[in-house]
C-alpha cells in the first residue's frame, strides 16, 4: 500500500442470516478520485460503505482508512459520511444541528458555527439557519445533511446515494459542490445506480452486482477494456431502421433500437467500415454514422443487467 | 471528553428550552404552594354558611337540639320548619323545588322514628362537601345520643361531660428527640418524598429512552457513532437529560424553600393571620433528608436511565417502545406500592430489605429517611450496594446499546440482548 490510497478492501464478506450481501470485494481507492460505486438496487452498495463506515465489520477480510485497519470512528475528523437513510434532529434549529455535528467530530464551536453560515448561504439555506428542521422541506433538509458531511473540512467524503431524491436543480448544485471539493483535493466515493451522473463527475469506477465485484478501475480505462467496437447510427425520416439493422445482424453482436437511432455493439474484429457499406448498399439513408465509446450506462447494462444475471446464472450452473 | 461535552450540551439546552420544561418548572413550585400555603388558607377561610330546612315530623325536643347545634358550628344556618308526616311527600317535593331554585341548599328530614330507628335523611346540593357532611353527621350523631340519654334520665352533667372532645395529637420522636412534628405531617413529608423521586426518576429515565430512539428512528445515528463512540454518546445522554432534572431539582428546592421561609409574607397578602400560619405545622425538611433524596436521585436516575437507554436501543418503533418499556416500569411502580408499606412500618422487614434492593431503593430509602431514623450502617449499605449496581448495569447496558442502536428489524429477545451485553 503507498501513500495515494485513501481506501483499501481486501476480501471482504458479509453475510446477513439467510444471504450474503458482499463476496470477497477488493477495491482500491486512490488520493484525489472520484470514485463511484454502482450497482443496482441490493447490490451490495450500503453494506460496502458501511463497512468502509467501520458501522458493520466484515465477517472476512480487511478494510483499511489512510493505510490503517482502526477504522472509520478513529479517523472521524478526516471522514465525512453521508448515509443512505437521511435524518436530522427534527426538533432542533439547523445551524445548531450543524454545529452540533461538527462538535461530534471535534470541531471548535465558534468555528463550527462560522462554516456553519459560510455553507448554509453558499446553498442558499442562510435565511433558514435559525429555523426548526422539521420546517424545512426534504430537499432542504437533505442538503443541510450534506453540509453537516462536509463541514469539518474532510480528506474523504463517502456519500451514501448522494443525489437520491433532489430535485434536478439541487442535483445540479450537489454536483458543482462535489466538483469543486474534488478540485480542492478531496477524496470522494458516492454510490449511485444513475450513471449518467457517474459518467459525468467520476474519475473512478467500481460496479458490483448481487454482492460481487464486476468491474473497477479508471473510467477511461474501463471504456477501453469493456467497450467493445460500439457503433451509433440515425436514420433519415420514412427509413426503415429495424429493417436495416435486421439486414446487417450477422455482423452485428447486440443492438440497442430506439426506431429512428441504434447503438450498435459490433462482433468482434468486424470492421465499422464494412458496416457503413453494407447499409449504404441496402439504400438505407442516414443522418449519422460515428464510432461511439459505449456509455456507462451500456456497460453496466452488459456487466450488470438482466442478461448479465442470466449468463452468471448459467455459468453457476455449469461450474 | 469534548465530544461528550458536546453531547451533554446538546441534550440539556434542546430539553430546557421546550415549553414543556416551561410548564412543568412552573406547575412545579404552584403545587408546593398548594400544599404548604393552602392548608391554612383553608383552616381560616370559614366555609360558606349552607341554608337548610330542618324538617320537623314530630322529632319533638331533637329537632331543637340539632337547630342550636347546627347553628354553633357556624357552617349551617337552620331554619325549622313543622310537617305533617302525612303530606311528607308534599313536603319533600316543595323543598326539592326550593334546592332547585337554589332558594336553600338542602333540607334535613327528622321525625319521630329518628330516635330508635337512627334513621336521618339530608339532600341537598352540596352532599359532596366532605367537611359539611362530616360536620352535619357528627352533630347528629351527637344530637341524637344526647336526647337518647336524657330519655333515659341520664344526669345532663354527665351528659356533658362524657361528651367532652377528644383531640389525640401524635408527635413524632428521633434521635434528636421530640421534634414538634405531627404524625399526619410526617406521613405527608414521606409520601411526597417518594412520588416525587419516583415521577422525576421515571420522566426523565423515559426522556433518555425517547432520546435513543429519536436517533434510532431518523438514523442520525449512524453519522453520530462515526464520530464518536456509543459510549460517549450514551454517557453524554444520561449527563445531559440528568443534568436538566437536577436543574429543575434545584429550582423546585429554592422556590420551595423561599415559599416556606416567607409563607408569613405571602399569606399576609390574603390577609391570613399570624396564627393561623402557624397553627399549620409543616414538617421539618432537614438538610440531610435533601442529601439522601438527591444521592438516591442520582443513582436511581443513573440506574434506570441506563435501563431506558437499552429499551430504546432495542426497538424500532414508539408503539415497540411502549410495550419494551413495561418490564423497567414494573419495577419502578412496584418501589412505589411498596413504599406505601414502608410509610406505615418504615422500620418493618419489608421496608429495610426493598431498601436495600438497587432497584426498589433509590424510592424506599429516602422515604424511610424521612419518616424514621435509619441506621447509618443501612444507609451506607444501601448507598454501596446502588453504587455498585449501577455501575454494573451502565457497564451492562452500554454494551447492549453499542449494538442496537445500529440493528433494525425485528425486535431482539432476552436472549440476544444478554448476547449482545457478552460480545466484545
Amino acid at each position: 500500500m503507498n501513500h495515494d490510497t485513501v481506501v483499501q478492501l481486501s476480501g471482504i464478506t458479509k453475510r446477513f442470516a439467510g444471504h450474503v450481501a458482499v463476496i470477497d470485494l477488493s477495491l482500491v481507492v486512490p488520493r484525489g478520485a472520484v470514485y463511484g460505486l454502482l450497482g443496482p438496487n441490493g447490490a451490495g452498495k450500503t453494506t460496502t460503505i458501511r463497512m468502509m463506515m467501520n458501522i458493520t465489520m466484515p465477517d472476512e477480510g480487511t478494510v483499511k482508512l489512510f493505510g490503517d485497519e482502526l477504522g472509520g470512528r478513529h479517523h472521524s475528523a478526516r471522514l465525512g459520511y453521508l448515509p443512505e437513510e437521511r435524518g436530522l434532529y427534527r426538533k432542533m434549529k439547523v445551524r445548531e444541528t450543524l454545529v452540533f455535528l461538527a462538535e461530534a467530530k471535534g470541531v471548535a464551536r465558534g468555528a463550527a458555527a462560522r462554516k456553519a453560515d459560510e455553507w448554509l448561504d453558499r446553498l442558499g439555506l442562510g435565511e433558514w439557519r435559525l429555523r426548526k428542521v422539521e420546517e424545512l422541506s426534504k430537499g432542504m433538509q437533505q442538503k443541510v445533511q450534506f453540509i453537516a458531511t462536509m463541514l469539518h473540512e474532510p480528506e474523504l467524503l463517502i456519500l451514501d446515494e448522494p443525489f437520491a431524491g433532489l430535485d434536478p436543480i439541487n442535483q445540479q448544485v450537489l454536483k458543482d459542490t462535489i466538483v469543486q471539493l474534488s478540485r480542492a483535493g478531496t477524496t470522494i466515493i458516492f454510490s449511485t445506480h444513475q450513471m449518467d451522473v457517474a459518467e459525468k463527475i467520476c474519475d473512478h469506477v467500481c460496479i458490483i452486482a448481487r454482492g460481487r465485484k464486476v468491474l473497477d478501475g479508471a473510467l477511461a480505462e474501463v471504456k477501453q477494456v469493456h467497450g467493445g467496437n460500439h457503433v451509433a447510427v440515425a436514420f433519415e425520416d420514412g427509413a426503415d431502421g429495424g429493417a436495416a439493422v435486421g439486414s446487417v445482424g450477422d455482423l452485428v453482436a447486440k443492438a440497442d433500437d430506439y426506431g429512428v437511432y441504434a447503438e450498435l455493439a459490433l462482433r468482434d474484429g468486424v470492421d465499422p467500415q464494412a458496416l457503413l457499406e453494407r447499409l449504404m448498399r441496402s439504400g438505407t439513408r442516414l443522418r449519422r454514422f460515428e464510432r461511439i465509446e459505449p456509455s456507462l450506462h451500456r456497460i453496466f447494462l452488459d456487466k450488470a443487467g438482466p442478461d448479465a444475471a442470466q449468463d452468471a446464472a448459467e455459468e453457476a450452473a455449469h461450474a | 471528553m469534548h465530544k461528550v461535552w458536546a453531547v451533554v450540551r446538546r441534550e440539556f439546552l434542546e430539553r430546557v428550552r421546550t415549553k414543556w420544561f416551561l410548564i412543568s418548572t412552573i406547575l412545579g413550585p404552584l403545587f408546593l404552594i398548594a400544599i404548604s400555603i393552602l392548608p391554612s388558607l383553608l383552616a381560616t377561610k370559614a366555609g360558606r354558611v349552607n341554608r337548610v330546612v330542618l324538617v320537623d315530623e314530630g322529632a319533638g325536643s331533637l329537632a331543637q337540639r340539632l337547630r342550636t347545634q347546627l347553628g354553633r358550628s357556624g357552617r349551617f344556618s337552620i331554619v325549622v320548619l313543622a310537617a305533617l308526616p302525612e303530606r311528607h311527600d308534599a313536603t319533600i317535593d316543595s323543598l326539592t323545588g326550593q334546592v332547585r331554585l337554589q332558594a336553600i341548599d338542602g333540607f334535613l328530614l327528622v321525625s319521630g322514628a329518628t330516635m330508635e330507628a337512627g334513621m336521618v335523611e339530608y339532600r341537598g346540593r352540596n352532599v359532596s362537601s366532605l367537611r359539611d357532611m362530616a360536620v352535619l353527621e357528627s352533630t347528629v350523631r351527637q344530637s341524637v345520643v344526647v336526647e337518647r340519654l336524657n330519655r333515659r334520665g341520664i344526669d345532663p352533667a354527665v351528659v356533658q361531660e362524657a361528651q367532652a372532645r377528644i383531640d389525640l395529637r401524635t408527635f413524632r420522636i428521633t434521635r434528636r428527640g421530640a421534634t414538634g412534628e405531627s404524625g399526619e405531617a410526617t406521613f405527608f413529608l414521606g409520601y411526597t418524598v417518594g412520588l416525587i423521586l419516583y415521577m422525576i426518576i421515571l420522566l426523565y429515565g423515559m426522556n433518555v429512552m425517547r432520546s435513543v430512539l429519536e436517533e434510532k428512528q431518523t438514523r442520525i445515528i449512524e453519522v453520530l457513532v462515526s464520530s464518536l463512540r456509543p459510549f460517549q454518546l450514551m454517557l453524554g445522554k444520561v449527563i445531559g437529560v440528568g443534568g436538566v432534572g437536577l436543574f429543575q431539582f434545584s429550582i423546585w428546592s429554592v422556590v420551595g424553600y423561599g415559599i416556606v421561609h416567607y409563607r408569613r409574607q405571602i399569606l399576609s397578602w390574603f390577609h391570613v393571620s399570624a396564627e393561623a400560619v402557624n397553627a399549620v405545622h409543616l414538617p421539618a425538611v432537614g438538610g440531610s433528608l435533601v442529601a439522601v433524596a438527591g444521592a438516591y436521585f442520582l443513582l436511581g436516575y443513573l440506574l434506570y436511565s441506563a435501563l431506558f437507554a437499552v429499551v430504546g436501543a432495542s426497538v424500532n418503533t414508539d408503539s415497540e417502545a411502549q410495550q419494551a418499556q413495561q418490564p423497567v416500569m414494573m419495577l419502578l411502580v412496584f418501589s412505589l406500592i411498596t413504599s406505601f408499606a414502608a410509610l406505615s412500618d418504615p422500620g418493618g422487614q419489608l421496608a429495610v430489605m426493598t431498601s436495600l434492593v438497587p432497584f426498589s431503593a433509590p424510592i424506599i430509602m429516602p422515604v424511610r429517611v424521612a419518616t424514621s431514623d435509619v441506621p447509618q450502617q443501612q444507609l451506607a449499605l444501601s448507598l454501596a450496594i446502588m453504587a455498585v449496581t449501577s455501575l454494573v448495569v451502565v457497564w451492562g447496558a452500554a454494551r447492549i446499546y453499542r449494538i442496537g442502536i445500529l440493528m433494525y428489524g425485528k425486535r431482539p429477545s432476552m436472549r440476544e440482548l444478554w448476547r449482545w451485553a457478552r460480545q466484545s
